[in-house]
């Protein structure tokens, strides 16, 4: 019951927002306290909970298709809890730094929340058909949110968002469907571990189905949409598009995939840690070359999500804790740095690596900030990203050994790029043209950023935080893939 | 074959539509001035039709009257809930615009008796009552289309209309004779027996030219000609309600015949289907993608819709018969909100694609209202145009035949092929700078009022699901 309380209320926070006057303060107040409360009961779960989350107070079973085995069930598991308190945080986080949205604000937020309610659905879904419509959910809001408060190059990303991952969930589509009518269910209980399906069948199936979710993610060949997307949209909505969308598809690869298809998806697994690795590589290669930080940014996100596949591929429990973790992880840092990349190039008026200097001196807090999430995507020990990846390059190693040294070997690549972006842009000398900063970050700023920076630390000093509560989940994943 | 007080019970719905038929023509003659009230007599007469029906279906009330010709089941009243459903936002839209040109009461009259005759089409059991039923439907429609007298297209779009139907009623008027003569009984019953497994050349002839006709009715490839200047011609209620609530009456009652009268032929007429259905799917998306007008995007776009339900008719075999079914009574109710909803929209905007410019600053909320309608045309969750699909394609995959499988297929790779016009609309409204002043809102509140409705039906409607499926299964074809 509490979760489908904190899935709706985002939707009752939208209606809401189209109901109220148009003064600013007013609405961005009243979608402060909406944004609130997901995250309030979402804490209340972790610690009434946290060791429990297959309590009944959780989940619901409710017929929904009958003649079709379609059910409203949702529940939390520990596989999407961490996704899940995140959606809940990042959304708030998005509302705080919406700054630069001015036009038509609170149909923004009202376009914000449908959203939320998507990705909130999504980490709490245990029916295939149920997954796919929140998975959908997310695509019109996501559009409109590009399309409309984006830069001035946002029409052509909006379209290509939409076209690329159309396809992908439609592919994915065909493939849950030919599983459920193979196996008589939708419902994620009763297809664990293949639903009965031969070991051809589930192939057939898990092809769509990776299909589908890697080009969410995106995996590298699949990623067309995604630079365009992430560089036109206002910076509040990179929060969610990088810390969230994502992991739409890495989520789906871990609890649908992998669980319920372990045979199917077997023959594709060093193929996916092998995707992983491009990944790794190629961000780090060309965030190299991106002479715009917002850019270098996106493709440092791409390149550790990377690491998430790779772990998830790895079908150990190393592996697969890394993998989970690393999903929280990756939305906590890139999230800081979009946000900290959006203060500068307002105060700055530029994003161009090469124009920007000496923020150390200018802007210490914004500078310092990004310093941090600079070291936490470079892997840094001590901050939460740190934890991750190494747990999923051990298990990757352990599983693929090739896969596994390539991408630890990502790791000095991303610190390279990393370094010499900060060299350049907090300790460098102002060269041509010297620009005027207005202020280092406010509060407001702050507290965006803030709560990200505090998780960064608290998760990669204590890492059991997190990693007690999806352990039994993911043991179970590891049951259903030695079980067959 | 005695007239009982059931009898009267079982044609509550027609004999209402008629009551309020009668009396909408009587007080636009003589109140010739206030168009109010004949509008809304109008209104409160689909709305009365929609309530006894709904009565009916809720008393679980059904049988068959007039020597077995006309029946009352679950499935004839679903079907008659979407005709009054959709005549009653019709009748709002139409109301505004009759209003301007001062002929409510004929306009008006001729909406209600579609309605009637769309509502006795679902209840026959017989063929030459079928075909008395279907005239009652289409001879006002074509009143209708030609009804917009300052405009040519009008007159150009109602005569087409009229002769392309005039031939349409006479192949299937043929082709029930054919069938007429083999069975020697017009009663789905006895045509039933006739109908065996291995058919005459006469049996073949006849249905085929029944299956045509009814090709036509519905705008299925390669019959579908007439829709666009039908639909861009008529003004644009009866646009919306023609592509919606007729059809849909013409969909169900030919459900009702190829399953209660010809099921031991089912091989035959579902090859033909299959075959008709990827046909109508590619050339309605395709001639849609080179529209400019938004209105003859809309009318191809119900030539595709019109092949995604064939499709369900393809998927009529093995144990996929009651899901195919479903489909159909699903996809009818799932088309009839988004599709009214669309064409309600453009009443309000104008049909022009640069029109649509801007709107969502304009004019946020029917831009809106106008987004859920083309993603739920495209087919995406959860809105209703996917639950639709969502049926047909599980029903198809069911039936473990490989031509549906590849009907099925056509259908994924169709919605995929329209989401460029459908998005387009949407690109204007979104990226577009407005073209021209704002639309003036005037006296358009009930059409914004059918606007929203629609919109939260077709958004909702994965809730609506639940009842409706509840209702389906309670539906008495099979």
């Amino acid at each position: 019951m509490i979760t489908t309380v904190t899935i709706v209320i985002p939707l009752l926070g939208a209606i809401l927002m189209l109901l109220l006057s148009d003064e600013a303060r007013l609405v961005r107040y009243a979608a402060l306290g909406v944004a609130a409360v997901p995250l309030l009961l979402a804490t209340y779960v972790y610690f009434a909970f946290g060791g429990n989350l297959d309590a009944a107070a959780l989940s619901q079973d409710v017929t929904w298709i009958e003649s079709l085995n379609v059910g409203y069930r949702v529940g939390l598991d520990g596989l999407g809890f961490g996704m899940f308190f995140l959606t809940t945080l990042l959304t708030l986080i998005a509302v705080v730094a919406s700054w630069d949205v001015r036009e038509n604000l609170k149909q923004y937020f009202a376009i914000l929340f449908v959203a939320e309610l998507g990705m909130l659905g999504v980490f709490a879904a245990q029916d295939l058909i149920l997954f796919y419509v929140f998975f959908e959910i997310t695509l019109i809001p996501m559009y409109l949110l590009v399309g409309i408060w984006g830069d001035e190059n946002r029409r052509q990303a909006a379209i290509r968002f939409f076209v690329y991952t159309f396809l992908g969930s439609t592919v994915m589509l065909a493939g849950f469907l030919a599983f459920g009518i193979l196996a008589g269910s939708y419902s994620m209980d009763a297809l664990s571990t293949g639903g009965g399906l031969s070991r051809a069948a589930q192939i057939a199936v898990a092809a769509p189905i990776l299909f589908g979710l890697l080009v969410k993610v995106p995996a590298v060949p699949l990623h067309g949409w995604l630079l365009a997307v992430y560089v036109s949209s206002p910076t509040s909505t990179n929060v969610v598009l990088s810390g969230i969308l994502p992991k739409l598809g890495t989520y789906g690869l871990i609890r649908i995939a992998i669980p319920l298809l372990p045979e199917g998806v077997e023959p594709f697994l060093p193929y996916i840690a092998a995707l992983g690795v491009v990944n790794i590589l190629y961000g780090s290669f060309v965030a190299f070359l991106q002479p715009d930080l917002k850019a270098l940014v996106a493709y440092s996100s791409i390149g550790t999500l990377g690491f998430i596949l790779l772990g998830a591929a790895s079908g150990n429990a190393v592996g697969l804790n890394g993998a989970v973790f690393q999903q929280v992880s990756h939305g906590l840092y890139s999230a800081l740095l979009f946000i900290l990349v959006g203060v500068i190039s307002v105060r700055t008026g530029t994003r161009r690596i090469s124009e920007l200097g000496g923020l150390a001196g200018r802007m210490p807090w914004a500078g310092g900030l990004l310093a941090l999430g600079a070291l936490a995507a470079m892997g840094l020990p001590g901050l939460a990203v740190f934890v991750s990846e190494f747990m999923s390059i051990m298990g990757g190693y352990e599983a693929f050994p090739v896969q596994g040294v390539l991408a630890a070997f990502g790791i000095v690549l991303s610190a390279m790029y990393l370094l010499y972006m900060l060299a350049r842009v907090i300790f460098g000398p102002i060269e041509r043209p010297a620009y005027e900063v207005s202020a280092d970050a406010g509060p407001v700023e702050m507290a965006a950023v803030v709560p990200l920076a505090v998780l960064l630390l608290m998760l990669g000093i204590f890492p059991a935080l997190l990693v007690s509560v999806q352990r039994p989940a993911v043991e179970a994943v590891l049951s259903a893939l030695g079980g067959s | 074959m005695a007239v009982t007080g059931e009898t009267f019970l079982a044609l509550l719905p027609e004999l209402v539509a008629t009551g309020f038929l009668i009396l909408v023509l009587m007080v636009g003659v003589f109140a010739e001035r206030n168009m109010g009230l004949v509008a809304g007599l109008a209104a409160l007469g689909s709305l009365a039709v929609f309530g006894s029906a709904a009565g009916l279906l809720a008393t679980g009330f059904s049988g068959s009257f007039f020597g077995g010709g006309f029946v009352v089941d679950g499935f004839a009243l679903y079907f008659k809930l979407i005709v009054a459903g959709s005549a009653f936002f019709a009748v709002l839209a139409a109301a505004r615009w009759s209003g301007y040109t001062g002929d409510a009461g004929e306009y008006l009259t001729l909406i209600l008796s579609v309605v009637l005759g769309s509502m006795l089409l679902v209840s026959m059991r017989d063929l030459f009552g079928l075909f008395l039923a279907i005239e009652l439907a289409t001879i006002p429609s074509y009143a209708m289309v030609a009804f917009d007298r300052s405009r040519r297209e009008s007159a150009e779009g109602g005569m087409k209309y009229l002769i392309t139907g005039v031939i349409a009623s006479s192949v299937l008027l043929y082709g029930i004779v054919l069938i007429y003569g083999v069975s020697g009984s017009a009663a789905l019953a006895d045509v039933a027996e006739a109908f065996g497994s291995d058919l005459s050349t006469v049996a073949v002839i006849g249905l085929v030219l029944l299956l045509s006709g009814f090709a036509f009715k519905v705008s299925a490839a390669p019959f579908h000609f007439w829709t666009p200047d039908a639909y861009q011609g008529a003004p644009t209620s009866a646009a919306a309600f023609l592509s919606v609530a007729p059809k849909a009456a013409f969909f169900a009652v030919l459900l009702r015949v190829l399953l209660e009268g010809m099921p031991e032929a089912a091989p035959t007429w579902t090859a033909v289907m299959a075959f008709l259905s990827i046909l109508t799917m590619f050339v309605g998306n395709l001639f849609a993608l080179r529209q400019r007008n938004v209105r003859r995007m809309l009318a191809y776009s119900s030539v595709a819709h019109s092949g995604y339900i064939l499709a369900a008719f393809a998927a009529l075999q093995g144990q996929a018969i009651p899901t195919a079914i479903e489909a159909v009574l699903i996809y009818s109710a799932a088309y009839a909100v988004m599709n009214l909803g669309a064409f309600l929209v453009i009443d309000l905007v104008g049909e022009d694609a640069k029109s649509f410019n801007g709107l969502i600053r304009t004019s946020p909320g029917v831009a809106l209202s106008m987004l859920v309608f083309m993603a739920s045309l495209v087919g995406i969750p959860p809105l209703s145009g996917f639950f639709g699909k969502l049926w047909i394609i599980i029903a198809g995959a069911q039936s473990g035949s490989v031509a549906v499988y590849v009907v099925v297929g056509a259908l994924v790779i169709n919605s995929v092929l329209s989401v460029p016009y459908y998005f387009g609309i949407v690109r204007n409204m979104l990226f577009e700078e407005p073209a021209g002043p704002v639309p003036a809102k005037g006296d358009s509140g009930a059409v914004r009022f059918s606007v929203y409705a629609l919109a939260v039906a077709t958004a909702l409607f994965g809730l609506l699901i639940i009842p409706l499926s509840a209702l389906v299964q309670g539906s008495g074809l099979l």
